[in-house]
């Protein structure tokens, strides 16, 4: 993978939310900023204050959330990772399309009864039927 | 006064009855390729032809001889129309091309964070779904998403068929493609807007990006693919898109089309390129008729 800032920064990013998500059931308070820079910062040779940013950074995105221990910020994953995987899954049904009914570049992510793929499963017979070899036509 | 009622013909033509029959025109889809060239020239010739309507009107008003300083109300309700079609065209532009752009950008900062890259590509994003999915992010720092359910799934040549398929989309910027139409769709009078015909150009597409599957893994891996994907559990919450097992069937009948017997489909080709260029060339030929011998004086 070539390394522009751009892939450090989500590679930071993920090792942080990682950290936070697995360190979710044993400290549910969340991790101050301390902690998570001793997790995921020192091995990567990374200032203490990086990481106080991207931590800032990513509870702007809603990436994580925080609270006021003391003097200090402590921070929680906003979302477990299933959760934030389905919504990804969701924003492809429309945004990414441009438009909030259409799916425009979402592809094969079917609403299909049984019927529909028996349908389906006879075009494909009917394809296959045409074929002349059995395996990969080149054409 | 001929030449510009054949103009605001030909614009409502376009805008109206043209979109529709082509969308029900599904033998073109032999030929994706021409058929989107008709579209595109189609959309833009009804562009065209609605910004030209107003100027083109102003000779058969006020005669040859336009004298600024006394014809200036007619020359300016013409500008004003003409200025609307390209007001509503930009703003149009502007919101799907900024809506989309922050979709993506969104979208793909979420998928870099979740999924993991796919044997090293960090372009491709693996995430842990069991949903079979995959889809393409579109722009500079594109990406191809998959769920790992579709890796489970799919058999070897079937993921490269599908593979092949989303990095056509991204490698041809069909995203464009759909992007201008979407604008144009967007920026056309609600009651005028031909939903049929966004479909149609999206399945074009599609169609588009199966040939480049087929040159990749196959015809049947292409058509096994299609198949597998589509009966697939879905998740949770997520919309109906019944005209989408239609496409798929539409899809796989088509992976093989090019060799069904009796349709010439380079000739048909020809023809619809040849009608494309016509299309183009119809509004700017009636205007350019139109303002002959115009002089501003």
């Amino acid at each position: 993978m070539p390394s522009t800032p751009r892939n450090r920064l989500g590679d930071l990013e993920r090792a942080v939310m990682e950290e936070l998500w697995t360190t979710a059931d044993a400290h549910p308070e969340g991790r101050t900023v301390r902690e998570v820079h001793d997790a995921v910062g020192v091995e990567r040779g990374l200032a203490y204050t990086t990481l106080m940013t991207v931590l800032d950074r990513m509870a702007k995105k809603d990436l994580v959330r925080r609270e006021r221990d003391g003097r200090a910020w402590r921070y929680t994953a906003a979302s477990t990772r299933a959760e934030l995987t389905s919504e990804s899954m969701h924003h492809t049904l429309g945004e990414l399309a441009g438009d909030t009914r259409r799916s425009a570049l979402l592809h094969f992510l079917d609403e299909s009864t049984p019927e529909e793929i028996d349908e389906l499963k006879a075009a494909l017979a009917e394809l296959e039927s045409r074929q002349p070899d059995t395996g990969r036509g080149t054409v | 006064m001929l030449v510009v009622a054949a103009i605001v013909v030909l614009a409502s033509l376009l805008a109206w009855p043209v979109p529709r029959v082509l969308a029900r025109a599904t033998a073109l889809r032999k030929a994706p390729r021409a058929a989107l060239v008709l579209w595109q020239s189609t959309a833009v010739a009804a562009v065209l032809a609605a910004l030209l309507a107003a100027p083109a009107a102003v000779p058969a008003l006020i005669g040859r001889q336009v004298r600024l300083s006394e014809h200036w109300v007619v020359v300016g309700i013409a500008a004003a129309l003409s200025a609307v079609v390209a007001a509503r065209l930009l703003l149009s532009g502007d919101r799907v091309g900024r809506n989309l752009r922050a979709a993506r950008r969104r979208h793909r900062d979420l998928v870099d964070l979740l999924g993991d890259a796919r044997d090293g590509d960090h372009r491709t994003r693996v995430l842990e779904h069991t949903t079979p999915t995959a889809y393409c992010v579109p722009g500079v720092h594109r990406r191809v998403v998959l769920t790992q359910g579709t890796i489970d799934r799919l058999a070897p040549d079937e993921l490269d068929a599908v593979l092949a398929h989303e990095r056509a989309h991204l490698a041809a910027r069909h995203d464009l493609v759909m992007e201008f139409f979407t604008v144009v769709h967007e920026a056309v009078p609600r009651l005028l807007r031909c939903d049929a015909a966004l479909r149609e150009v999206h399945l074009l597409i599609e169609v588009l990006a199966d040939r480049a599957a087929v040159r990749g893994a196959g015809v049947l891996s292409t058509g096994r693919a299609i198949v597998a994907m589509a009966g697939g559990p879905r998740p949770a919450g997520t919309m109906a898109m019944r005209e989408s097992t239609a496409d798929a069937r539409a899809r796989i009948e088509l992976l093989d089309a090019h060799r069904v017997a009796g349709v010439p489909v380079p000739l048909a080709a020809a023809g619809m390129y040849a009608v494309s260029v016509a299309l183009l060339a119809a509004p700017l030929a009636l205007f350019a008729l139109a303002i002959t011998e115009l002089t501003l004086v």
